[in-house]
């Protein structure tokens, strides 16, 4: 899959300045610097605006950007239901 | 004394706030974040002209002056100054002090990657640190619980984030401190600047003051204790150090630092220091949690350490930095006290009139202001004064930068809680 969530895009180049150009459907966590502080900022910023809960430890820190893509956009066909 | 860094109201590197100081025209102006609140004006950093090439405002200086042919006050894009990944984590109060460490820095010809970093320290003076995130973090634990709550809210909120953050900006990993010690914070940082170095722990000290609380929660307080002038429909001609119809400060936000050697290891790496410490002093009234002691005894025995520690009399003393804030009882309190003290009349300036109160900031502003007019034989004019109508015996500079050799100054700094500073500097 090689779709990376709007929001993901959005909040990592706007918040976190990630260059754009490294924000591949690969790049996790620690590839694109992001500290355990940045992750955990991430995940409040994901409930908050997608209303996703999004565990930092177990969901975000070793995941690829596809795979919090695939579970953002399950966990939001979940919120809606 | 062999860096300087400035972020201020109206400009963020030397040349630019020199050059609003000596138009001598205050910054402040009505808030669009703060309407609504009893006092709804403040002195901010501007940041940059929203669209690009737009005009970024009159620039207020008449031709002619010293200032004249410096480039207008564009505004700061503060986060672009910043750069890299790490703005995020950092809290307005924290990008300023970067900022002008950094410039402090390279002003001293120091490369951060290439010095000794334990024998390099920080001294960070805030007074308040990230209050905006913490008013935001406790309306969001109230409206949507714990959840929502940022991880990086200590992290953020701490007032010595900003020394943290300079030192991992700088690589600096001697001591660091973050003294509170409210609007003598900057002074009182220069002065344990000097300690660090003179008792062997740092060979350089990277010191001044950061603050950055124009919010309505700070507004709303400073206007309910009748700290802040109320001159709502004319903000500009509200802050008016010494002036008989003062009525109040005006908030202001801002960060300077300094870069502080011994002196003879800046000449033995080839450097001219740009000023000399020469002494510092430091008193508490131990009188009142906000009001000063009203005859200053106390401050003065802040003046006469630093005075004694630098081996002058007062007759020595050629200008005069006052903390001048604008409010009736320090500058009652203050003149009183260079009335007293200094009967020869120095020439007295008080920058709050330009720049508003930059609390923490303010006696590390007025430190590098000081150096200046040392460097350039200039003293800047007070704001919105009127010389004939100064009630007090003071020579107090008006309406144009005044040409004046001075050898020597003196910089006060008072703060909330009863504490006195005072800088004294040599021209180098």
């Amino acid at each position: 899959m090689n779709r990376i969530h709007p929001k993901i895009i959005e909040v990592l180049t706007g918040t976190f300045k990630v260059p754009a150009a490294e924000i591949v459907p690969e790049a996790t966590m620690d590839s694109l610097e992001m500290d355990s502080l940045a992750v955990a900022e991430l995940a409040v910023i994901f409930k908050e605006t997608l209303g996703v809960p999004a565990d930092s430890d177990t969901l975000l820190k070793d995941a690829s950007l596809a795979e919090i893509t695939a579970y953002l956009d399950e966990a939001a066909v979940g919120v809606g239901r | 004394m062999t860096g300087l860094g400035v972020v201020t109201p109206v400009g963020a590197d030397e040349r630019t706030f020199w050059a609003g100081l000596c138009a001598g025209r205050s910054a402040a102006r009505h808030r669009p974040e703060l309407a609504g609140m009893p006092v709804d004006f403040a002195c901010a950093v501007e940041g940059p002209a929203p669209e690009p090439g737009a005009a970024p405002g009159p620039d207020p200086r008449p031709a002619g002056g010293p200032y004249d042919g410096a480039p207008a006050w564009a505004g700061l894009d503060v986060d672009a100054a910043v750069g890299g990944r790490s703005v995020w984590r950092m809290a307005r109060f924290v990008k300023l002090a970067l900022i002008a460490a950094r410039q402090a820095v390279a002003d001293a010809g120091l490369d951060p990657s290439a010095w000794e970093a334990g024998r390099v320290g920080v001294v960070l003076g805030v007074g308040v640190g990230g209050v905006a995130a913490l008013c935001d973090n406790t309306l969001r634990l109230r409206d949507r619980g714990p959840e929502a709550v940022s991880p990086l809210l200590v992290p953020m909120m701490i007032p010595n984030a900003a020394a943290g953050e300079v030192a991992i900006a700088l690589r600096a990993q001697g001591p660091s401190l973050a003294p509170a010690t409210a609007c003598a914070s900057g002074a009182t940082a220069i002065s344990l600047a000097r300690d660090l170095l003179i008792g062997g722990e740092c060979d350089i000290v990277v010191a001044g003051g950061t603050e950055s609380v124009l919010t309505p929660l700070v507004m709303a307080a400073f206007a309910r204790m009748g700290a802040l002038s109320a001159r709502t429909g004319d903000p500009a001609r509200a802050s008016r150090p010494f002036a008989p119809d003062r009525d109040g400060f005006v908030l202001g936000e801002g960060a300077a630092m300094v870069v502080l050697e011994r002196e003879p290891d800046a000449r033995a790496r080839g450097r001219a220091p740009r000023a000399l410490l020469s002494g510092v002093g430091a008193s508490t009234d131990a009188y009142h949690p906000t009001a000063p002691e009203p005859h200053g005894r106390v401050a003065q025995a802040a003046v006469e350490a630093a005075l004694r520690q630098a081996g002058w009399s007062p007759y020595d003393v050629g200008h005069v930095n006052a903390h001048g804030t604008s409010t009736p009882l320090n500058d009652a309190m203050e003149a009183a006290l260079i009335e007293r003290v200094f009967p020869h009349r120095p020439p007295v300036t008080a920058a709050k009139g330009v720049l508003g109160h930059t609390l923490a900031a303010a006696g590390a502003i007025e430190a590098v202001a000081t150096v200046l007019t040392l460097e350039r034989g200039v003293v800047p004019p007070i704001a919105n004064l009127d010389a004939s109508a100064v009630e007090f015996d003071l020579d107090c500079v008006t309406k144009e930068p005044r040409r004046e050799r001075v050898e020597t100054a003196i910089s006060h700094s008072f703060g909330f809680g009863g504490h006195n500073v005072a800088l004294v500097f040599r021209k180098a």
